[in-house]
């Protein structure tokens, strides 16, 4: 399955990519989420079950949901 | 070959977000990013093409793949998630105390 | 006396390229050593020979779980779990320690009525399910923090679907902490006993042991199991309700 491997592999450093880039938190969360999907993908690929399994419920679940608690109390300063 | 320069990309990106931005919670992220690097790279290399680790009543299978980085894994995602978990409130804490999330802004603060 | 902040506008720029340059400079240096790293490494020898060769050949035999990271994570080193359980449990009393000050169940209304009764529906077949990952550890893929992480999703589903009062009243902060301190006296209970019985903190206690393959064998790992999955799962539900007791003290 190489070619299904280098596909994720492309999409996997271009969300990393969108990661980074912005400046509001909201985007670079949900950008986040995304590259933990398909790094959950990638572990399957790699016949890795259990660490599929816990990316999946640890990665997508509860990370998504503490950043996104998080920021929703923050409140800006003056500049930026 | 490959897997190397892709680790070698995702930790790259995940530095960056750490030491060049300045809002406090990109360095989070990066840190989160940096890790995934590091998982990633751990699993595609003890890759040797076997099947899953798990034995199966009555057949023989000969080839497994390694157990052990899989272990290692498991318990590095779970601390990951929970030493976010505490930066975050620790950030949370911060901006109620003095208004800011930016590490520029909170040094000034200091003087 | 204060020093004049106004420098000339060249001056600056020029500071501003010189930081840059430096900091270009350390990433570049930092992705060189990375790569440099990676040319030193020795050849991958395959499971030939050593530990993974070991754990492959009689996994099976030492301690009957059909599952060989389970194995990894509740046998053979089962002392970087319970390490692991302690990183867990000193992440969770450190939020607590912060975000404790407000006393009383603020609420919000919740989401709407299709959600809530789609999800009053679906809520007992996640729990099914967590704990069928909690119990058959050592047969399928899955364990203990696999399961206590799907556990924990129930309560954040409660705290965002009906409101933060309802998951109050239903599962109060003194139920989660008599949960998560259960699960982490059978974990150590468990480990005592196998200095008592058979000689070494957290052996494999050989007895209640039926044939390999059913739900009841494998030694002491489905309790640790158990123990695991409960302390996780109440650790991480304790972490999000005390996230979010705050927002909703404007709301109310």
């Amino acid at each position: 399955m190489e070619v299904l491997e280098i596909i994720l592999v492309v999409f996997l450093v271009f969300s990393a990519l969108m990661t980074v880039r912005f400046d509001e938190e909201l985007i670079s969360i949900i950008f986040l989420s995304i590259f933990s999907l398909i790094l959950t993908a990638l572990y399957l690929l790699h016949k890795a079950a259990d660490v599929a399994l816990a990316e999946a419920v640890i990665g997508a679940g509860l990370n998504t949901a503490i950043f996104m608690s998080a920021i929703s109390q923050i409140r800006h300063g003056d500049s930026d | 070959m490959f897997n190397n320069l892709i680790f070698i990309i995702l930790f790259m990106l995940g530095f960056y977000a750490l030491v060049m931005k300045t809002n406090l919670i990109k360095n989070v992220i990066g840190l989160n990013l940096m890790e995934a690097a590091v998982f990633f790279w751990v699993i595609s290399f003890s890759d040797i093409g076997g099947e899953v680790s798990i034995h199966k009543l009555g057949e023989e299978v000969t080839k497994f793949n390694d157990p052990v980085p899989q272990a290692l894994t498991l318990t590095g995602i779970v601390i990951g998630a929970s030493t976010a978990a505490l930066l975050l409130t620790l950030i949370m804490e911060l901006n109620k105390f003095s208004g800011t999330i930016d590490r520029d802004q909170l040094e000034e603060l200091n003087d | 006396m204060e020093i004049p902040t106004e420098t000339q506008p060249e001056v600056e720029i020029l500071n501003k390229l010189m930081k840059k340059t430096l900091i270009s400079g350390v990433l570049i240096g930092v992705a060189f050593a990375l790569y440099h790293n990676f040319a030193l490494m020795p050849e991958y020898q395959g499971l030939n020979e050593g530990l993974s060769n070991y754990i492959l050949k009689s996994g099976l035999n030492d301690t009957g779980s059909l599952n060989l990271i389970t194995a990894v994570l509740y046998d053979y080193r089962a002392f970087d779990s319970l390490g692991e359980s302690t990183v867990i449990f000193g992440a969770v009393s450190g939020i607590v320690l912060i975000l404790s000050r407000k006393m009383l169940p603020v609420s919000s209304k919740g989401l709407s009525f299709i959600v809530k009764r789609t999800l009053g529906i679906m809520t007992p077949f996640i729990a099914l399910f967590g704990f069928y990952v909690i119990t058959h550890g050592h047969l399928t893929p899955g364990g203990g923090f696999q399961g206590g992480v799907i556990l924990a999703a129930i309560s954040i589903i409660f705290s965002i679907v009906y409101g933060s009062a309802f998951d109050y009243r239903r599962y109060s902060p003194q139920t989660k902490t008599a949960l998560e301190t259960g699960g982490a006296l059978t974990f150590l209970g468990l480990g005592l006993a196998g200095i008592l019985m058979e000689g070494a903190f957290l052996h494999n206690l050989g007895f209640l042991t039926a044939e390999t393959g059913t739900l009841i064998s494998a030694g002491s790992i489905p309790y640790i199991n158990i123990g695991v999955g409960f302390k996780v799962g109440a650790g991480l539900a304790i972490i999000f309700y005390s996230m979010i007791q705050k927002t909703f003290e404007e709301d109310f």
